[in-house]
């Protein structure tokens, strides 16, 4: 029996239990909260590395504990946090240190939005998808307000950079996601997963995924368009300045974004959380999201750079073209009845 | 029986004092990047309010577009035009000119209460909510109001080419 307010040591016991035990508190802090997100970040780093090294025929790390240093991580992790944090000549101090913690929420927060299974969701809004790209929206305003608060040439330039290939790619990317919402007919990410229960959205959708993926490539700053951080010319571009606890939260929220912008393809093209019954549904939802986390990491390891001019030419004479077109071909496909046998 | 405090009433409270606060820091920073930041955070007060009045939609469109969007075009503004080290950018606002708007203020603020103490019991305590959603907003913009989607879409044709106007150099 719980009683509120609790007044004997037995009741507060039994509320703290039931407090502990609610879906709410739950998903918010175990799954797919704070504990599953810490953990996974933790382990893209050290199967980036892993991944990279096999890429390149090395071995990548080895010695800190676990199978195939799986410990790794954990060991940078507490190098970085006890190291000194160096705040550059007359930099922006709360800037400095505030921005990258603000980093890591903004990459946190929408994971409140992307449904990992048919409850385990914490909230199950009706503009999830507005919601995910109104605070993806926020990280190229955050990187350039960190490239300026450093004080320094590299990173302002990094940032520079990286405000603009964020504001080109974010176009295309956001219009592609149109004809998903057009085939589920809805903008909430649970209603968009429950639509593609008998055919994934990749495959009347190809265009779209394959102008999402270029996209977030470049939202993300992987390779080919790693030019924020190009490390001939800009040492290590719009975060050079920073160290210790202040690259490992930046690091953290990229990483966090990396997961979250791999989640969004799962959610919008490959399905989300269906596939056979004989594992449960967030298994198979984690194990999409690597397989496209490993796909958006491998070119790291294949491609060169690209120069500026190419990266803005794709951004706004392809990809848009594409994504613009796409949206016409999806309303001809669902308007045509090709589509009635997937319950489209 | 203990008073309760409705929620919505706190959020109401915090969300005014961070949008007025962002509001007076946007205007009294020395430093301009200290206000674009406060601007920023002033529009997701705004953003707040549109949650609280039951269109998440607006609110998100009003994160993606104004602290997206418009704070990083002031940002960019900024930085091109950014001065020497310590100087400051913001114009003082402790002049004749700038407290005649603290003046205005006052003015708006006796109107207002004014006008609500003579309304008095008449005014409305409750707003009706609103089964309004996303799917909603499509048919309402092309079916009811085509005119008026017509003309903005005609207004902000016409910005742009005014802008590509104004960005031509003549070679």
């Amino acid at each position: 029996m719980v009683v509120f307010p609790p007044t004997t040591p037995a009741e507060l016991i039994a509320l703290i239990i039931r407090i502990i035990t609610s879906h709410t508190f739950i998903t918010i802090v175990i799954f797919p909260g704070f504990i599953h997100l810490t953990l996974v970040v933790i382990f893209l780093t050290w199967y980036e590395r892993k991944l990279l090294a096999r890429i390149q025929l090395r071995i990548g790390p080895l010695y800190a504990g676990g199978p195939g240093g799986l410990l790794q991580p954990l060991a940078d992790g507490v190098k970085l946090i006890f190291k000194e944090v160096m705040v550059p000549y007359k930099a922006s101090k709360p800037l400095f240190m505030g921005i990258p913690l603000m980093l890591v929420v903004l990459s946190a927060v929408p994971f409140a939005v992307i449904p990992f299974g048919q409850h385990w969701v914490i909230a199950n809004i009706d503009v999830g998808l507005v919601f995910v790209f109104a605070m993806t929206s926020l990280f190229p305003s955050m990187i350039l307000i960190f490239a300026w608060a450093s004080n320094s040439k590299y990173p302002f330039l990094g940032g520079v950079r990286s405000l603009f290939q964020q504001v080109v790619y974010e176009i295309p990317m956001w219009m592609s996601t149109l004809s998903v919402v057009l085939l589920a007919g809805s903008l909430n990410l649970v209603d968009i997963v429950n639509a593609q229960e008998k055919m994934w959205f990749i495959v009347p959708a190809f265009f779209s995924f394959a102008v999402f993926f270029i996209a977030i490539m470049a939202e993300l700053e992987r390779l080919p368009f790693d030019l924020p951080e190009a490390e001939p010319e800009l040492v290590a571009g719009w975060y050079t300045e920073s160290s210790g606890a202040i690259f490992m939260l930046i690091f953290m929220g990229l990483y966090m974004k990396l997961y979250l912008m791999s989640s969004l393809v799962t959610v919008l093209f490959l399905g989300g959380w269906w596939g056979p019954a004989f594992l449960p549904q967030p298994v198979w939802f984690i194990i999409k999201t690597l397989i496209v986390a490993t796909f958006i990491i491998i070119p790291r390891g294949v491609y060169p750079r690209i120069r500026v001019d190419m990266l803005i030419k794709i951004g706004w004479t392809r990809l848009l073209i594409i994504a613009l077109g796409n949206i016409f071909l999806t309303i001809i496909l669902i308007n045509s009845g090709l589509l009635a046998s997937w319950g489209i | 029986m203990v008073s309760l405090v409705i929620p919505s009433d706190i959020s109401f409270v915090v969300l005014t004092a961070v949008t007025i606060i962002g509001a007076i820091i946007a205007l009294q920073a020395k430093e301009l990047i200290y206000g674009a930041v406060a601007l920023a955070i002033s529009f997701i007060g705004v953003a707040g309010f549109f949650t609280l009045l039951d269109a998440p939609y607006l609110a998100m469109l009003q994160i993606s577009i104004y602290v997206g969007a418009v704070v990083v075009l002031i940002l960019f503004t900024i930085m091109l035009v950014r001065r020497e080290q310590g100087e400051e950018t913001n114009p003082r606002t402790d002049t004749p000119e700038g407290s005649m708007g603290i003046w205005l203020a006052g003015l708006l603020a006796i109107a207002i209460s004014g006008v609500v103490a003579l309304a008095g019991t008449s005014l409305p305590t409750e707003t009706p909510a609103s089964n309004l959603t996303v799917s909603d907003l499509g048919p309402a913009l092309t079916l009811q109001y085509p005119v008026p989607l017509i003309v903005l879409a005609l207004l902000l044709s016409a910005s742009l080419l005014g802008a590509l106007v104004l960005a031509k150099v003549e070679r």
